[in-house]
């Protein structure tokens, strides 16, 4: 049997509002193994830093069980479980120097001050802030500042590190730049790593595995390539990148997960079905990325053998430096976007509004979810 | 614009000078003179006062310091934890309720307030009485006309003092870096000493401050309560300008009680630079 670095069973959390109860995080059950960075992404309030309160032990879960390397969390207070927390605000003593900061976990595990004063040294190398151990963190930039709390955290050796939108409050220059630096610095110290985060496009480039939540719910968990081209729901699809939603209708499942679905306008396709999808007939929404729409001018037989291909017009053209973005209108009140690369001038302007086109993409670009 | 600055403060500036600076220099002047009749002042000038203050007066003078410095100190230590307690309520309706609580008493005249503790501690008062029918004392204790008295009017009286301002600072304080120190692995008793404290160290040392110097000048609380045994050097400079007195005399502890006074504040304005330059 496997041991995971985290493993969260059915843990549920709630607090109290104004007299009512607020459940803040409703039956999560994940297992997070050794070595991985892990991205908790949902919008604000969808209870993903509370997760990660309840594993740091700041919280408590009103049911439900918590394991850290196999280790059961109940009873055990913050102080004694091997992760530590980056705050979003990086919570770094304001009374202290920098060098104390670091210093500081280390001394509550005994650690000579000598020792601890080498260690918090190095530390700092590893961020790549050598040299300012002296100084107090308001003297800091925000990057800088970033760069101590993680010092400070990593010096500890965490079994697993969590992190608290760590990012968020830098500019976003700096949050690029400091993303490749947190993926480059995990891959070298080896450390688990969840990572809370309300940026898709951060959770994508950086996490191994991704897990979505809204309103307290652990909606699926996957690679970012599983979670972006799959998504299991409505929500998801909508609140990661930009989708396209075709209301349809399911008429029949086809085996190797495709089914045939109709559109308003009565036009049957072939889609691709969400591994969650519950309908086995009946309305459902049929997903699709702008990117993944081709266009040709109609007429002209550039959908090839199985793709599928539907007449449309074009409403509005955008161009947006790298991609032209196109909306086009496939039924009386269903419109489509549509980003095509800019690799060639002539593409740019290749059609005008107005234009009858025909738009083309394979069934494996489209996702069918529950209405 | 400097010059209008300086035209605004005018009217406290020459207050200042005809009703602190010019009264202090005179009695500054007055300690160092002789005793004329009826305690009044008159030359030559002579040092006697100031060898009596630190002479038979001194014993006066370091239990007005003693005291003083352990009502501080009792004041901290049940004022503490209250502010702490207030300042950390959720709703903001209790939080409003219980300071109001704290400065309730300031309602009620502060005589009054002194002499109801003297029918609680009396031989047969209020706390004896209650000792005694419980049959946990045979006899009643003496409270009354000690400096314990005097100690506990002058907690009672000056705790708010230390609340208010220990409250300020808990309020401002960021419940984060409790989280942080926990998180670093520090138990709950760490967190308070390294992190918690020294946070909220501007609102001890104020709220000290505000204990301490009216406790060492205070006079209505051990007139009231101390007796013989609980004189302080507030009663001392009171009897020195009633009746038959020694206005030098009074003026010499005055200057004396004053330095006492500069000298803590001093450590009071020391303690917190260091704090905020460290």
């Amino acid at each position: 049997m496997t041991t995971f670095d985290v493993e969260l069973k059915d843990i549920v959390k709630e607090f109290e509002s104004g007299g009512g109860r607020v459940r803040a995080v409703d039956h999560v059950s994940v297992q997070i193994e050794d070595g991985e960075f892990f991205a908790l992404l949902g919008p604000s309030g969808c209870g993903k830093t509370t997760t990660l309160r309840l594993i740091a032990g700041f919280e408590q879960p009103t049911a439900g069980r918590i394991l850290i390397r196999g280790r059961a969390m109940e009873g055990i207070p913050a102080y004694h479980r091997p992760v530590n927390t980056v705050f979003q605000d990086y919570a770094l003593f304001p009374h202290l120097t920098v060098e104390q900061n670091i210093m500081f976990g280390l001394q509550m595990e005994g650690v000579h001050k000598r020792e601890a004063r080498k260690l918090a040294a190095e530390a700092l190398e590893k961020v790549r802030l050598p040299g300012v151990g002296r100084r107090k963190p308001h003297q800091l930039s925000g990057g800088q500042q970033q760069r101590v709390a993680l010092a400070r955290a990593l010096v500890k050796q965490p079994a697993v590190l969590l992190l608290d939108e760590p990012l968020g409050a830098l500019d976003l220059k700096l949050r690029k730049n400091m993303q490749f630096e947190l993926k480059a610095l995990q891959r070298d110290v080896g450390i688990t790593f969840i990572y809370v985060t309300h940026d898709q496009e951060e959770a994508i480039t950086m996490a191994d595995r991704i897990a979505v939540m809204n309103d307290g719910v652990m909606l699926q968990v996957g690679t970012p390539k599983e979670i972006y081209e799959r998504p299991g729901t409505h929500f998801i699809a909508d609140f990661i990148g930009e989708t396209n939603f075709i209301p349809a209708t399911l008429k029949s499942r086809e085996p190797m997960g495709f089914g045939q679905v109709e559109l308003l306008d009565g036009t049957h396709i072939c889609a691709a079905l969400s591994n969650t999808l519950a309908a086995t007939r009946g309305p459902v929404t049929v997903a699709i990325r702008p990117e993944r729409i081709g266009i040709a001018a109609k007429g002209t037989a550039q959908a090839a053998g199985e793709e599928t291909a539907l007449d449309a017009i074009l409403v509005d053209s955008q161009y947006i430096g790298t991609d032209t973005r196109y909306t086009l209108r496939i039924a009386d009140s269903v419109d489509l976007v549509a980003r095509v690369q800019n690799v060639d001038d002539r593409k740019a302007d290749a059609f005008a509004i107005g234009q009858s086109v025909t738009l083309y993409w394979h069934p494996s670009s489209t996702t069918v979810l529950d209405h | 614009m400097r010059q209008n600055g300086f035209l605004l403060a005018l009217p406290t500036i020459a207050w200042l000078v005809v009703f602190f600076v010019l009264p202090l220099v005179i009695v500054l002047v007055v300690s160092f003179m002789s005793r004329g009749r009826g305690g009044v002042a008159e030359l030559p000038f002579t040092p006697a006062h100031y060898e009596r203050a630190f002479g038979i007066f001194s014993i006066i003078l370091w239990r007005s310091i003693g005291l003083a410095g352990l009502t501080t100190v009792v004041c901290l230590v049940v004022g503490y934890p209250l502010a702490f307690f207030i300042s950390t309520r959720r709703r903001r309706l209790v939080q409003q309720i219980a300071l109001f609580l704290v400065i309730l008493p300031f309602w009620t005249n502060f005589l009054i307030r002194t002499y109801a503790w003297r029918i609680l501690l009396g031989e047969q008062g209020t706390i004896n009485g209650l000792l005694l029918s419980l049959g946990m004392i045979d006899e009643p204790l003496t409270m009354l006309n000690t400096q314990f008295a005097v100690l506990v009017g002058l907690v009672y009286g000056f705790l708010p003092f230390m609340v208010l301002p220990i409250y300020a600072s808990v309020e401002r304080f960021n419940f984060r870096y409790v989280d942080a120190a926990n998180d670093l692995g520090a138990n709950d008793v760490r967190t308070f000493m390294r992190v918690v404290l020294p946070l909220t160290l501007p609102g001890v040392l104020a709220g000290c401050a505000l204990v301490f110097i009216p406790s060492v000048g205070a006079f209505v609380t051990p007139d009231l309560l101390g007796g013989t045994k609980g004189l302080m050097i507030g009663n001392l400079i009171n009897n020195q300008f009633g009746g038959s007195g020694n206005m030098p005399l009074g003026s010499a502890l005055s200057i004396v009680m004053m330095a006492v006074v500069m000298l803590s504040l001093l450590v009071y304005v020391f303690a917190n630079r260091r704090d905020a330059g460290a």
